[in-house]
């Protein structure tokens, strides 16, 4: 027989209110693995720290491009905006690196181009580590 | 900072590497479990990066 489809939808706790997530989102973005240490997973939060940052600090010494969102095609738009999105996920990696005055041109070359990968990467671990301080955060996951 | 090259086959090892903490961290329930969806999960890395290239050295003969 088959289940309903309340049966078999996955269960989870209400959401508790924005202020108890919301800073530990925010501070998992702006800080890669800080969310997971303020919700005392410290070694998991020193992992996702490392890999984030090593990630990124390897992609910059590559001479890694940091994408600009730039429109133009559907592929150039997809490519530059959600290379910038990946970029911008880093948090303070990015900001500090912007400030320090890192600007690589987007050069043909095989390592520049496994920078610029790597330096998106880093984007998305940090999102992957934000979405599991959130589920953490919300009840949803140990 | 200091340059960095590296070949085709380093890039993808700490890739690999990298990715397979990461993953082990955010989708398992237990430490054994992540320890082992880690290594799991580098391994298969490992094996593709093998596979696609012989692959490809083969379809360029």
């Amino acid at each position: 027989m088959s289940k309903s489809k309340n049966e078999m939808a996955p269960v989870h706790p209400p959401l508790p209110p924005v202020g108890k997530w919301l800073p530990i989102v925010a501070a998992s973005w702006l800080v890669p693995g800080a969310g997971h240490f303020m919700l005392k997973r410290t070694y998991r939060g020193a992992l996702l720290a490392a890999s984030v940052v090593l990630i990124f600090v390897i992609g910059l010494m590559m001479r890694g491009y940091l994408f600009e969102p730039m429109s133009g095609d559907l592929l150039t738009t997809i490519i530059y905006t959600g290379g910038f999105i990946g970029n911008m996920a880093t948090g303070i990696l990015y900001f500090m690196t912007k400030w320090f005055g890192y600007n690589q041109p987007d050069v043909a070359g095989h390592t520049v181009d496994y920078g610029t990968k790597f330096l998106v990467a880093a984007g998305l671990f940090n999102i992957l580590a934000i979405v599991d301080a959130f589920e953490i955060a919300t009840g949803r996951k140990e | 900072m200091p340059k960095m090259t590296l070949s085709h086959f380093e890039v993808t090892l700490i890739f690999a590497l990298l990715i397979s903490v990461v993953l082990g961290v955010v989708t398992k329930r237990t430490d054994q479990e992540r320890i082992r969806y880690g290594l799991k999960s580098f391994g298969y890395f490992v094996l593709t990066v093998f596979g696609l290239s012989w692959l490809m050295y083969l379809g360029h003969r």
